[in-house]
């Protein structure tokens, strides 16, 4: 199996070779078949990278443990889940799981734009090509996934790092490196329109939504990684700032940048050098945070290895990229003259101007400060450090400043900004705004910077507020249709541009959460049974300390109750679980109780078996969850601005000739839960229904399916079978339903042994959201109906009252999607 | 646009920007001063310890075997880090993490004074993925320092 591996990757490094190189030659001698066999030659290259997927994801499964990798990051005992995952677990499988994904995005990207630009084709071929050559070369001479022991063969691997045998790291990795993959598109398409000097705005239109995907999934993976460190590590926090999370968020900075400054280039062909330098510069720091955290440059407290050979490697590649890159920009200076100046600071492209120093600045900071110890090392000889304190100090006013601008920047007119129209505009915002600070003021909050966070999120979601209303009013009274018709048909006439305030109102939201930091109680105290701490409103008792095995694991539970104000708030059961095999590092289980005020956020940090005593980290995070909301947010506007046109036929059609099918589409979505509620996958036999019943809601502790016992599909699933006995227990014992679950939670130390969260408090609104969802929808398609079956209304009022704001809204209208 | 009003322009943007650079660089290297921290092993700091007195510190060593003592009832921590032979005596109260034990590694974020070292911090390096312990011969050697 190793060496067809090997093989694989050889043959995939030769057909990259050749496909960079034919494409050159066709492009050069303008010849179709050349072009065309480049491209063919492309798209096998991911057809062999996903045949070597493939094979070492199969030897995972069947565990060959002559494969060293396979070795090193899976073992017998592993949940199949977290083999599969295992195939990421590890610096040279995530290079070729990096290589495998570019090639599917480039053939994807390829494939979409083949006819559209076909002048530029060739060369973006060429560009992913050696950019993938050099990640096979790496793997060929460097970190071959498929190294294998030569003398003696391991009976056994030593399985992957429990801490990140989670659910989000599981899924982190490759959300992060689908958008790291996906911002080579960009460049390639870029470097593509240098090369050939087509430099008008028609590569930009090619690379918009392969930028916007990839800083959805950018954004999405950063989130995971905070949710992943949140909940898992058990400091209480969920960024501080690591070498490793400033690597994703570098070309996050940059990438936000390009996706501003794009707008001015298409509508006033300014900014046109800088778009592609943001670019370059955009997909170098991909490779830069590639490298920064896996060569050991940097030292990390993620250790990871310092390998001075591969931190060769790469600078050989940095070096040629960037020469390269911006040899070409200023070759092609004279092509990239900007077609306008900037008529005024009081206008738009100046608002996005100054969000791009401001987000290039912010780029190169945390790039200063993560590289700081290194600097000092070269050039004062002696290793000096920053800590989080520095990086906050500096990105605190720098974040408010991008939140303030998120406020502006719709305001102003393209162009410039006549007074009148600033007062016309700002006159809500600001207002709503300054209500706010003095509200925040009147409180009493202590807090001066989570208080002006306050404040600039109210006058920015005035902001957007304001333009969702006028839009819509501007398009009723132009169309004559209810308000609701006319905002959706707003947002569909314009996708990028509401998409991306509802995106800004994500960052509004994640910003609020930032602003609850200011408020974190954080309190540690070692605890006898009976004993109790006070932290803020609340009072946390320890009950008591169970150790329970089950055989993966032995599982050290603190039974602990929290009140507030007197009276019984939550049952917590923070937890120490030591697996097998990694008994030198147990895994701290963070007790986590959300809402939407705070999160009271227990660890058990230390305990006594003899004496019951345990040491309790208890932190109040208020706010947190809605910095989770936030990004899901994010994701929704992002959604919004990538739907295909017809998903909003109903609302912008004149006639509702798509009616019906809209319509069925609706509903379809708005039932398929009902309909995948009420579907029994797997057949189990069950004595009574109420053992049924108990099976679909307790979760197989398996570790890996996420399903519950009654549908985990392993036929000899140890875990179910466990489970399944106490529950068949419990019945005989003649507990009911509630005292079932309840045992279960008791037991497992965690809500997270339940499919579904307990219907009570912040988990309500678990339990709300769908129905939230699918009155909503409902609601939609009602108004709907009632627009297509009222007869033509008489023709809307001939003279608008507002009759600038419509001429600008018309005017942004047509030039912006 | 004449050649003049482009070089005025070129002028322009390039002093705009060198001030701005001078400004932030200004405003960079001086906001340094209170949160640089000097990152030491053990051996380094016991050369010369009294130069060390009151400076920030990270202090990168090994946990003495047998060291660890803890204060009953509380969260208070004393133990001895090495490096090279030289020790360095610690205090910290709070929670300690996971890994910290006998020989492990730690950082060490604080102030050294006559009695030893207290810390305010203590990071003890965390397990990555990407370096898994090597158990078995042959394979790569872990990193760290």
């Amino acid at each position: 199996m190793a060496s067809l591996g090997y093989y694989l990757l050889l043959a995939a490094f030769v057909v990259c070779a050749y496909a960079a190189a034919i494409s050159v030659a066709g492009a050069r001698r303008r010849s179709r078949a050349l072009i065309e066999s480049g491209i063919g030659a492309f798209y096998l290259l991911a057809a062999i990278m996903a045949v070597a997927s493939a094979v070492i994801v199969y030897s995972f499964v069947i565990g060959d443990y002559s494969i060293r990798y396979v070795q090193r990051y899976s073992d017998s005992v592993q949940p199949m889940f977290y083999k599969l995952t295992s195939y990421w677990g590890g610096l040279d499988g995530s290079i070729m799981f990096w290589v495998s994904l570019l090639s599917v995005f480039g053939s994807a990207a390829i494939y979409v734009n083949r006819e559209r630009h076909r002048e530029l084709i060739p060369y973006v071929v060429t560009v992913i090509s050696v950019v993938e050559m050099f990640f096979l070369f790496l793997m060929i001479v460097h970190n071959n996934p498929f190294q294998t022991y030569l003398t003696e063969r391991p009976t056994d691997g030593t399985g992957l790092n429990p801490l990140l045998q989670n659910f989000y790291m599981a899924i982190h990795p490759p959300t992060m490196y689908l958008g790291f993959v996906g911002l080579t598109i960009p460049y390639a398409f870029g470097m593509a329109a240098l090369i050939t000097g087509y430099l008008d705005d028609s590569w930009l239109r090619a690379v918009r939504r392969w930028t916007m995907i990839s800083w959805l999934f950018l954004s999405i993976g950063l989130g995971l990684g905070m949710i992943w460190a949140y909940e898992e590590l058990g400091w209480g926090g969920y960024w501080m700032w690591d070498p490793v999370e400033n690597a994703g968020l570098l070309p996050w900075f940059t990438a936000t940048a390009f996706l501003h400054s794009v707008m001015v280039q298409e509508r006033r062909g300014m900014l046109r050098v800088w778009n592609v330098c943001l670019v370059i510069t955009t997909f170098f720091l991909t490779i830069f945070g590639t490298f920064m955290t896996r060569s050991g440059v940097v030292q990390s407290v993620h250790a990871f290895g310092d390998d001075p050979e591969l931190a060769r490697l790469f600078t050989m590649f940095m070096v040629t990229t960037v020469v390269v890159s911006f040899g070409f920009v200023i070759y092609r200076l004279p092509l990239l003259r900007a077609r306008n100046e900037l008529d005024s600071w009081l206008s738009r492209e100046a608002a996005f101007l100054v969000n791009n120093w401001i987000l290039l600045f912010s780029a190169f900071f945390v790039l200063f400060a993560t590289m700081f110890p290194t600097l000092s090392e070269a050039v004062r000889g002696e290793r000096l450090t920053v800590g989080p304190p520095f990086f906050n100090q500096w990105m605190l006013p720098i974040g408010l400043t991008l939140l303030l601008l998120t406020g502006i920047g719709p305001l102003l007119a393209w162009r410039k900004s006549t007074v009148e129209n600033l007062r016309d505009s700002f006159l809500i915002p600001v207002t709503l705004g300054v209500v706010t600070a003095v509200a925040v003021a009147a409180l009493g909050v202590r807090v001066w910077t989570s208080g002006i966070c306050f404040a600039l999120s109210a006058f920015v979601v005035g902001t957007i507020g304001q333009e969702f209303w006028r839009g819509a009013r501007v398009r009723q009274r132009a169309t004559g249709t209810d308000v609701f018709t006319a905002l959706v048909g707003l947002v569909a006439r314009n996708k990028r541009r509401y998409g991306g305030y509802v995106v800004h109102l994500g960052m509004v939201l994640i910003f609020f959460g930032f602003a609850g930091e200011g408020f974190k109680q954080k309190e540690e105290a070692q605890l006898k049974p009976g004993q109790q701490v006070k932290v803020g409103s609340f009072v946390v008792r320890h009950d008591a300390l169970s150790i329970t095995d089950d055989g993966q694991k032995q599982m050290i539970t603190a039974h602990v109750t929290v009140l507030r104000d007197g009276k019984p708030f939550a049952e917590m059961y923070p937890a120490k679980w030591i697996f097998r095999k990694h008994e030198e590092s147990p895994t701290t289980e963070v007790a986590i109780n959300r809402g939407f005020a705070q999160d009271v956020y227990l660890v058990l940090a230390t305990f006594d078996a003899a004496t019951q005593t345990a040491s309790i980290a208890v932190d109040i995070n208020p706010l947190v969850n809605w910095v989770w909301m936030g990004f899901g947010l994010l994701a929704l506007g992002i959604g919004i601005a990538l739907l295909p046109d017809a998903v909003f036929s109903f609302a912008t059609a004149p006639l509702p000739a798509n009616a019906a099918t809209t319509a069925l589409i609706f509903l379809a979505v708005v039932l398929s839960q009902g309909v995948a509620l009420a579907q029994d996958t797997i057949p189990a036999i069950f004595r009574s229904p109420l053992e049924r019943q108990v099976a679909g809601e307790i979760m197989c502790n398996c570790g890996g399916c996420r399903l519950s016992v009654s549908d985990c599909g392993m036929m000899n699933c140890h875990g179910k079978s466990g489970q399944m006995g106490k529950i068949q227990q419990y019945i005989a014992e003649g507990k009911d339903h509630d005292a079932i679950l309840a045992t279960f939670v008791r037991e497992h130390g965690g809500y997270d042994v339940l499919m579904q969260p307990p219907n009570r408090g912040f988990n309500r609104v678990a339990w709300l959201l769908p129905y939230v969802v699918a009155v909503i929808a409902l609601l939609g398609v009602a108004f709907t109906a009632r627009r297509w079956s009222r007869h033509e209304t008489a023709a809307p009022d001939a003279a608008p009252i507002d009759r600038e704001l419509d001429a600008r809204l018309e005017d942004e209208l047509r030039n912006l999607d | 646009m004449s050649n003049k009003a482009a070089n005025g322009k070129a002028a322009k943007i390039a002093l705009t920007f060198v001030v701005l650079a001078a400004a932030f660089g200004v405003l960079l290297y001086s906001s340094l001063g209170e949160s640089l921290q000097y990152y030491k092993y053990v051996d380094e700091v016991m050369a010369e310890p009294a130069a060390w007195h009151g400076k920030n510190l990270q202090v990168h060593g090994t946990v003495v075997p047998n060291s660890i003592g803890k204060k009953d009832n509380t969260l208070e921590y004393r133990f001895d880090i090495q490096r090279n032979g030289k020790v360095l005596r610690a205090y910290y109260t709070g929670v300690v993490p996971d890994t910290f034990k006998a020989d492990s590694e730690v950082v060490l974020t604080g102030r050294l004074d006559d009695t030893g070292f207290h810390a305010t911090e203590m990071t003890a390096k965390c397990p990555s993925k990407y370096d898994a312990a090597p158990l078995t011969p042959g394979s790569r050697p872990s990193g760290g320092a």
